[in-house]
């Protein structure tokens, strides 16, 4: 598992896709602080590593990216069990706030080049 | 320092959010998460399922009480430990179950920890006593 804080290429993400689910890798974003974690088999897993680096759980969102599918909308997939927080106001494994999303494409957009 | 609860947070447990649920050690939270469980377990098989999303929901909001408990950060053994355990949670109520847990599964884990607050809150004389060899009752040589 890595923390992205400083970007990193296309080609990067492809290779760890290929290392574990073959098209997609997941990553838990911080919207506050603009960093993302990624290369891990579990959403949480990326989410304790986050918390133990200093982020809050309200900052972070579940997404999985799909390389191979680069630059179409779908590549970002926002979908992940860790997302679900009811106390937030989000009510499903999406993320139901637009303006969160943006930010999340924002901070993917500056991380992942191609 | 932290706040207690995060930001734009609606909480069912106002109080607990506000810092009482961190007077609490981790077997305690973890056998309160426990409870709600077990509720969201019992009505989910009384086909209930709306007031088994509700007491979901309260054990969710007290797992992350738990995450956001600045005690645990010390050891990420444990914020990774809350994280999955509150991954597979969902996946077992809303999910497709892909860790295939089970209701005995959840059952016996929160059971453990609401055992040994029990068993913290026992006065002595209820408490199992550690046992001695004169103690056991095993049949030995020359017993039958």
């Amino acid at each position: 598992m890595d923390i992205v804080r400083t970007p990193i290429t296309l080609s990067d993400l492809q290779t760890m896709a290929e290392s574990t689910f073959g098209e997609l890798v997941k990553a838990v974003v911080d919207v506050e602080r603009g960093i993302m974690a990624v290369d891990a088999e579990l959403h949480s897993d990326e989410e304790a590593a986050l918390l133990s680096d200093g982020s809050m759980q309200a900052d972070l969102w579940g997404i999985n990216l799909r390389p191979g599918l680069y630059p179409e909308e779908d590549w970002v997939e926002f979908d992940s069990l860790i997302n679900l927080r009811p106390w937030q106001g989000n009510r499903s494994r999406g993320v139901e706030d637009e303006a969160v999303r943006r930010r999340i494409l924002a901070i993917v957009d500056s991380l992942v080049v191609p | 320092m932290k706040e207690a609860a995060p930001r734009n947070a609606s909480f069912q447990h106002a109080s607990l959010a506000s810092g009482r649920w961190r007077e609490l050690d981790l077997l305690e939270q973890l056998a309160n998460v426990g409870s709600e469980v077990e509720r969201s377990l019992a009505w989910a098989a009384k086909n209930k399922p709306e007031v088994s999303w509700t007491a979901l929901e309260r054990a969710l909001e007290l797992i992350d009480l738990t995450l956001a408990d600045p005690k645990h950060r010390i050891k990420p053994g444990r914020l990774k430990e809350l994280a999955r355990l509150r991954e597979v949670l969902l996946d077992y109520f809303v999910g497709g179950n892909e860790f295939g847990s089970s209701e005995a599964a959840w059952r016996s884990y929160f059971g453990a920890f609401a055992m040994a607050v029990a068993l913290r809150r026992a006065p002595a004389e209820m408490r199992a006593p550690a046992e001695s060899p004169e103690e056991r009752c095993e049949p030995g040589p020359g017993r039958s």
